[in-house]
């Protein structure tokens, strides 16, 4: 019952995810991070099983570090999704497969704003705004409504206040509000949950 | 053998590369990893070891199951100006037989660590006594004390290494570091690793969670951080079938860990719902 | 003496040198030239073939050009059976790569994966290092155009303009004299023959002698080309090497 969403605006992408870590009836911690940073320009949300998340995760995040520092460049987002959606794809394949859904954001070679979705069965979409799992039911209807091309991150964070105020009036599970993170051409920030 | 076995052996590499592999193969116990780091344990000659230990362990699939592991727990800790709390209660159950009424389930990792047992004890007490192992290597190799951070993550790894295999924690690393202050970090058999200031673990775990979150304050005194502690876990006793016994109490600072006594639950319950006047539904 | 030191290619001699990879660099010294140039506007590889007879068919056995992937393309001096190890390698580790990120791989990424092999060749028991050299060309969005030279030892570098093979050290003074940051690609073309019209034994190039292969950027993508003997012949005509080269001889 975990959120992660993502909007794509015109001069930067916003990620957001559920800040509640939750296991079996008892919210552990109100307070959890559900992203990595992989550099400079891009993050990757996260759900899914536990253990299995933050081990996939620190795995990817430790593979980009590497190959920056091996071809002293940084991989571009499209690079990035294609290994994330790679790794996941051959590890489905395996007699334990990373059963985890993520989702990357970023500027793509510092300039195009990049959102793309991946689940743990490796299907991969690049879209203008996604979310994993139940909150989708909630917010796609909003995004459909109320999304443009060419929005801004301002405008996008307020259409993402419109969509957290939904999860919090009918979504039945307590998910303790949202951190919300924003990639654009100034880098990566925490606009909101971080308090 | 898999199909990936199979691929393997016939996919193409390059003569240097064999040798390569060879290389660091020699190079590998040099770097310390988890296959050097604890023992290898064999899996049944069974086709699913995991289905089978499921079918002949689990007694809320199966009541009817030959092997109970002792299960039921309530456990606590929690971050403070004055270090961290940990109480614990002593009851292990195996189905609706009450197994034992004096478990340990403080685990002292060593001088400075605590670790708390919820789930299997044997699981519990065997890798957080192989993880006291792994502390003090750490610091004969490093020449210095291993965060709690890097402890918690030993632990995590190894548990997530035999994910899915059957075992059974869910418990609290504990300790005080020059570097990091009085830390908590929650640990469970899923591979999961999260760090906070307020954790509890165990089927009495919600009447644990009701009675800190509305006592808990960040300046609470020591003596009042350890009756609140103490007051979690019999709240949780008294609700809770599979929680009972004694509570066991500690308090950790920079200086490790000091235990602060056991308190069977049967006097200190009257003892306490006199001086609080609180259990209103139980009469004297 | 010096024997105990020749014949495990791990083991270096007592002056702290490895002769077999000396004597691979050697043998790459008696292997037909090939010379990169790299202009503002694309890449130009040329190379001498050593071995011609009337009798060998020339659309079938280029021997010294071959393409790697999409952006990438490379000449061989040296042992061309060790060649084809290498290069089999670099096609397979190209193919790889853009399996993994949907993009063609950078072309130092490529030249360093193929110098590690050729390193580990130099390091690892028994075993003989590659008698080969290569001058890469290609194209990527990292560095544009660009031409690196590698060696039997793994060493690689990034040139303006580079020869390998026999007479290198005459053809790299040659490029240094003439060459200019801002050649054109139809200059780059023709400094590749001219310089390798003057070093090759042969008095007259012809097609039968000379492979060349070109990269270029069409509509923002590299467009790979190994000529065809007959292309070889008008472009030396149309260059005027040969008659310049006939100058000279005078």
């Amino acid at each position: 019952m975990e959120v992660v969403l993502g909007i794509r605006a015109k001069d930067g992408v916003i990620l957001a995810t559920s800040k509640a870590f939750t296991r079996g009836i008892s919210v552990l911690k109100a307070t959890d991070d559900k992203t990595r940073i992989l550099n400079d320009y891009n993050i990757l949300g996260f759900t899914g099983e536990g253990g299995d998340t933050t081990q996939f995760a620190d795995y990817i995040q430790a593979n980009i570090q590497l190959s920056t520092m091996r071809e002293g460049t940084e991989l571009n987002s499209k690079a990035i999704a294609s290994y994330v959606r790679y790794e996941l794809a051959k590890s489905l394949r395996t007699r334990k497969p990373f059963q985890v859904n993520v989702m990357l954001a970023g500027l793509d070679k510092r300039e195009e704003p990049f959102l793309s979705l991946i689940d743990y069965l490796g299907t991969r979409v690049d879209l203008p705004y996604a979310a994993h799992g139940y909150a989708a039911f909630y917010t796609m209807s909003l995004l459909d409504r109320h999304y443009t091309p060419d929005i801004s991150v301002e405008d996008g964070l307020k259409l993402l206040d419109m969509c957290e105020k939904e999860l919090v009036k009918r979504f039945p599970m307590e998910f303790k509000g949202l951190l919300v993170k924003v990639v654009d051409k100034k880098g990566i920030r925490v606009v909101k949950g971080n308090e | 053998m898999s199909i990936n076995a199979i691929a393997k052996k016939y996919s193409y590499k390059t003569l240097a590369e064999r040798e390569l592999e060879d290389a660091n193969e020699e190079y590998e116990h040099f770097v310390p990893n988890l296959s050097t780091m604890s023992p290898s344990l064999t899996l049944p000659p069974i086709s699913q070891p995991t289905e089978f230990l499921r079918a002949h362990t689990d007694d809320s699939v199966n009541p009817e199951c030959k092997i109970k592991i002792a299960h039921g727990t309530t456990t606590l800790a929690f971050r403070f100006q004055g270090g961290i709390v940990v109480a614990v209660d002593s009851r292990a159950t195996a189905g609706s037989w009450v197994a034992s009424q004096t478990v340990k389930k403080v685990i002292e990792i060593n001088p400075m660590l605590l670790g708390t047992m919820a789930g299997g004890a044997a699981d519990c007490q065997y890798w957080e006594t192989w993880l006291g192992t792994q502390c003090r290597l750490h610091e004969l190799r490093n020449k210095e004390r291993i965060s709690v951070a890097a402890a918690s993550k030993i632990l995590c790894n190894l548990m997530y290494e035999y994910k899915g295999m059957g075992l059974s924690m869910g418990t609290m690393v504990c300790g005080c570091t020059p570097k990091e202050g009085p830390t908590i970090y929650y640990v469970d058999s899923d591979g999961t690793r999260l760090k906070g200031d307020m954790f509890s673990v165990g089927s009495g775990q919600t009447f644990a969670y009701g009675v800190m979150d509305s006592n808990y304050r960040w300046d609470l005194t020591v003596d009042e951080a350890l009756y609140l502690g103490k007051r979690a876990i019999l709240a949780a006793t008294h609700r809770d079938a599979y929680s009972g016994g004694s509570i066991n109490l500690f308090h950790v600072t920079e200086k490790g860990w000091v235990y602060h006594g056991n308190y069977d639950v049967g006097p200190l319950f009257w003892e306490i719902k006199e001086k609080e006047g609180s259990f209103n539904n139980v009469k004297v | 003496m010096s024997r105990r030191y020749d014949s495990r290619t791990t083991i270096f001699s007592p002056e702290g040198r490895l002769y077999q990879v000396e004597y691979a660099l050697e043998a790459i010294n008696h292997a037909g030239t090939a010379i990169g140039v790299l202009a503002k506007d694309g890449v130009v590889l040329a190379a001498e073939r050593k071995v011609t007879s009337k009798l060998l068919e020339q659309d079938t056995s280029a021997e010294k050009m071959y393409l790697l992937n999409d952006n990438t393309l490379c000449a061989v001096a040296g042992m061309t059976a060790d060649a084809g190890i290498l290069i089999n390698y670099m096609r397979n580790s190209a193919q790889g790569y853009l399996k993994v990120y949907n993009q063609d791989i950078p072309i130092e990424t490529l030249v360093r994966r193929v110098c590690d092999v050729k390193q580990g060749y130099t390091q690892h028991g028994g075993l003989r290092p590659f008698g080969v050299s290569f001058i890469f060309a290609g194209y990527d969005d990292r560095y544009g155009f660009q031409l690196y030279t590698s060696n039997p030892s793994g060493n690689y570098s990034g040139w303006k303009a580079a020869s390998i093979g026999a007479n290198n050290s005459s053809a790299q003074t040659l490029l240094k004299q003439d060459y200019k940051d801002d050649i054109s690609f139809d200059e780059a073309k023709k400094l590749a023959l001219k310089v390798l019209s003057k070093t090759t034994d042969s008095s007259k190039l012809a097609s039968d002698k000379v492979e060349f292969a070109t990269v270029l950027l069409k509509d923002k993508a590299p467009v790979l080309k190994i000529w065809k003997p007959a292309e070889i012949d008008k472009l030396l005509e149309e260059s005027g090497v040969l008659e310049e080269s006939k100058d000279d001889d005078n």
